[in-house]
């Protein structure tokens, strides 16, 4: 077949598509279908609302009993000035003074 | 368009009775054009439902009242394309449940009870469906919307928004797809 045979083709295809005319019941039928799926978006928005709700007050909950059981965790974070000085233990006195320990003499004068 | 940019309006402000009007002013251009996507008149006044309802709740997002129209085409060539592929599916569990003989069967004594003009169309629409059958769904509603909806290019790229060229190689392959299988069926004595 060629390009014609097939635009010939897609005419009479055209053709046997019957024009379909709406039934009595389009409008009613159409307006029963936005309904029930502007209800079923409603019952899931509820729920949706719910699950948001019940999600927040049991983060809560967990927060609470957090801090309840752990006291610690109220303490104030400490600083970098605070971490320098907890971090400055005896270790690194000794390996201070090691190094100057091992320090050469200063040569004898002639 | 069909109807005045005011009316898009009051019915994009949730006027039931202005999209009422909207819907009475295409439902026969929205049949018809999916009548001619989908090739099977008993399901279209379902599909073309599903276009409405869809647009009811999509009205909020149109840009502007002066693109309706494109907007209503592309809600229509998706709700086509979603038929299509439910189709598909369900006839292929459908088929799996017959035998090849009580299939013929099926289709002779339903032909039988139409006249022969009514056959002659229907013998046309197998062999288009048939065809189609060696293209993707998409570019079978592509094909359907350029050569049997008469649509121009410019009309294409705003429902689909790609570019005219793309579009153009799209359809030449489309095209060229549905030739070869015709010619295919005409070799082997099926057509």
């Amino acid at each position: 077949m060629s390009e014609r045979g097939l635009d010939d083709l897609f005419e009479r295809y055209r053709a046997a598509c019957p024009e379909v005319e709406p039934g009595p019941n389009f409008m009613p039928s159409l307006w029963q279908k936005i309904e029930a799926r502007q209800s079923f978006w409603s019952v899931f928005g509820r729920f949706g609302k719910r699950l948001t709700t019940a999600s927040a007050a049991l983060c809560l909950l967990l927060l609470a009993l957090n801090l309840f059981f752990s006291p610690g965790a109220l303490n104030v974070i400490p600083t970098y000035a605070d971490a320098l000085m907890a971090d400055h233990s005896a270790e690194s006195t000794d390996y201070g003074e090691a190094i100057r320990s091992n320090t050469p003499e200063a040569p004898p004068e002639r | 368009m069909l109807v005045e940019p005011e009316l898009i309006e009051r019915a994009r402000a949730a006027d039931g009775q202005a999209f009422n009007q909207i819907v009475l002013a295409y439902r026969k251009r929205i049949l018809g054009t999916i009548s001619r996507l989908i090739g099977r008149p008993e399901d279209v006044e379902d599909v073309a439902q599903e276009v409405f309802v869809r647009l009811y709740y999509s009205l909020d997002q149109l840009r502007a009242a002066e693109v309706f129209e494109p907007w209503l085409y592309r809600l229509t060539v998706n709700a086509a394309y979603d038929y299509l592929r439910r189709r598909k599916r369900r006839a292929e569990s459908r088929m799996s449940d017959l035998s090849e003989q009580q299939v013929l069967m099926a289709d002779s004594a339903a032909g039988l009870k139409q006249d022969e003009s009514e056959r002659e169309k229907g013998r046309v629409r197998d062999l288009m469906n048939s065809l189609f059958q060696n293209v993707s769904d998409e570019d079978r509603l592509l094909l359907t919307l350029k050569e049997v909806e008469g649509l121009s290019l410019k009309e294409l790229e705003q429902i689909y928004h790609v570019k005219e060229n793309a579009l153009k190689v799209r359809l030449f392959r489309a095209r060229q797809r549905v030739l070869k299988a015709y010619n295919m069926a005409s070799e082997s004595g099926r057509i």
